[in-house]
């Protein structure tokens, strides 16, 4: 177990007295009225820039050659069932697996943003699992595929339509070599 | 006058968060709360005119908080006309002090409830407050105060995704991470001096524990897989979450000092989430998708057989077991999220608390099991209500831009 150090912020303010809509109190605004300012919050530093890179630290450095860059596999609506048409983007890794043997592949399985957080958390998960399956009896050994569900939290596509959703919903491929 | 000396207990929270930023609470817009119980009518006349003070910013500011804290407890109508319930006494501000001398009474019934010295730092006088209005709303009606509770959330600001925790009457809130990275699923402990949650501040999906006395972040859950939706048992000495080490997500209760895991649900096929303690202990409930969609099941603390418990809407998420034993959840209903009520002892869903076409998610319970904290989603942009579930207006607990979500209750 590990520690680090919680980072506490913080911001001053204006003394914002409450009180709106408490009938029937002597007072309805104490000094400074119900106004705040919004931006006292100090800008976000960037330790954690990179973070999604982050890896448990047996799985070697990130792969950034063009032959490592594999799409991106779909998802229908709260699935985790591969599509035929998916297939053949999971066979290409497999193939890059089987002649790279000293490369790991982390699987971020994602989905859109509907749904609950929690949930779409552990369907990511499946679905990243899924792939990892195929990838498996595709002869890749298991010691050599992980999982990373973001559930809804990292989509591609910010927009709120079909085409942003099916997007959204995903596993990417990230490789590592030893 | 028989005083009973006491002081405020310091709030730990407040000695360790040096600058607060503070918000306005506001009534909110959504009116859309179904009566259930007790309404308006059977409020109880209050007067706060025997308590005199006023002179100082410091007196003006305890008994303008005071008087909002006993109306937004739901049970009290604030009036100088006709009052049931009297608080007479003195709130004076003596050097940088702050000394309330208050007593309690029922002018129709002539009972003596309390009387209270309440001493704090002039700059607190709102501490000094919400304890007064709890001990009220515990002398008169029986049931815990809300006013000292507080509220955890995560926000999302430009996409930058941290923990907060917020007072329950929309005050002091307090940015508590700096990360900016997805933050799911605050915890509460039993004793209110931690939170556990999820955090990928390194890349994956761990369970941290926040100590907010020693302002300490401890990694306390990293498997391979997902790490997430750690919920404290009501004894405090086991987690339950969900685990995908073995292969697919699944909820498992851990004992704290051990390190010991119990695996609790099976489901080759399945997702699990969401898992929560009932108030004694003894039972889970959860979310799982084994019959295709997501629905709440219930199942003993060791495990067993999981009963499903929701049968209505084509989704049933993200529970909470309140103090009373009664769930409430998010349930999807004609494509939007509504919150109901599910009723051990009448083995019933009711119908939705929740009408507006908005969305309503992960609901919290307060602590005087009367109160809900949840997350209104309306045109891609969320914030934090507070709903009586006796049908005083919502309140916006958070007025701010950004996204405001996974709102969960301080036990305390």
């Amino acid at each position: 177990m590990k520690r680090g150090p919680i980072r506490m912020v913080i911001a001053a303010a204006t003394m914002a007295v409450l009180v709106l809509g408490a009938a029937g109190c002597k007072s309805k605004n104490g000094p400074g009225g119900p106004g705040l300012d919004v931006d006292v919050l100090p800008p976000f530093d960037t330790d954690g820039a990179g973070w999604t890179q982050a890896t448990r630290s047996e799985f070697g450095d990130l792969i950034t050659d063009a032959n490592a860059k594999f799409e991106n596999v779909s998802f229908a609506y709260d699935s985790f069932t591969i599509a035929q048409s998916e297939r053949r983007k999971i066979e290409a890794v497999a193939d890059y697996l089987v002649g790279n043997p000293q490369t790991t592949v982390v699987i971020d399985g994602h989905c859109d943003e509907r749904g609950s957080r929690e949930y779409n958390l552990s369907l990511g998960e499946h679905r990243a699992l899924a792939i990892r399956a195929y990838l498996i009896s595709l002869g890749v050994a298991g010691d050599r595929i992980h999982t990373r569900s973001f559930g809804e939290e990292q989509p591609l596509d910010h927009g709120h339509g079909d085409a942003s959703w099916l997007v959204n919903r995903r596993g990417a491929f990230s490789l590592f070599r030893k | 006058m028989n005083y009973i000396r006491q002081f405020c207990r310091k709030s730990v929270w407040l000695a360790l968060s040096s600058v607060l930023v503070l918000l306005a609470l506001r009534l909110a817009s959504a009116q859309d709360i179904r009566i259930v119980g007790v309404g308006a009518d059977l409020k109880i006349p209050l007067s706060l005119h025997e308590l005199t003070g006023g002179a100082t910013v410091a007196e003006k500011r305890f008994l303008d908080v005071l008087c909002a804290d006993l109306v937004r407890s739901g049970w009290f109508t604030v009036s100088d006309a006709a009052p049931v319930i009297v608080l007479r006494g003195t709130c004076q501000v003596a050097g940088s002090s702050l000394e309330v001398r208050c007593e309690v009474l029922n002018r129709v019934t002539g009972k003596f409830y309390f009387a209270r010295v309440y001493r704090e730092e002039a700059a607190r006088a709102p501490a000094a407050a919400h304890a007064l209005a709890d001990a009220v709303v515990e002398a008169v009606k029986g049931v815990k105060g809300i006013a000292s509770t507080r509220i955890a959330m995560i926000g999302s600001r430009e996409g930058m995704k941290d923990l907060y925790v917020i007072g329950s009457d929309g005050q002091d809130l307090v940015l508590l991470t700096r990360d900016g990275v997805p933050s799911l699923s605050p915890a509460w402990t039993p004793d209110a001096r931690s939170l556990f949650y999820t955090s990928f501040v390194r890349g994956f999906p761990d369970v941290y524990r926040i100590d907010l006395e020693r302002v300490r972040r401890t990694r306390v859950v990293a498997f391979p897989g997902i790490n997430t939706g750690a919920q404290v048992s009501p004894d405090g000495r086991f987690l339950a979450l969900v685990l995908s080490k073995d292969g697919n997500p699944e909820i498992y209760t851990q004992e704290l000092s051990s390190g010991k895991l119990t695996r609790i649900t099976r489901t080759a096929h399945a997702a699990e989430a969401s898992p929560v303690w009932s108030p004694d202990g003894r039972q889970l409930a959860f979310v799982s998708d084994s019959t295709g969609a997501p629905h709440i099941y219930v199942t003993g603390r060791e495990g067993g057989k999981p009963q499903r418990i929701t049968f209505r809407g084509n989704e049933n998420v993200s529970p909470s077991w309140g103090p009373d034993g009664r769930l409430v959840y998010s349930s999807r209903r004609l494509g939007r999220y509504q919150l109901c009520i599910y009723d051990p002892q009448k083995r019933m869903e009711q119908e939705p608390l929740t009408t507006d076409a908005v969305d309503h998610e992960n609901p919290s319970w307060a602590p005087n099991a009367r109160h809900i904290v949840y997350s209104r989603t309306e045109g891609y942009a969320a914030s934090v209500y507070i709903l009586d579930t006796m049908g005083d207006p919502q309140l916006q607990l958070t007025p701010l831009k950004g996204d405001w979500y996974f709102p969960v209750w301080s036990p305390r």
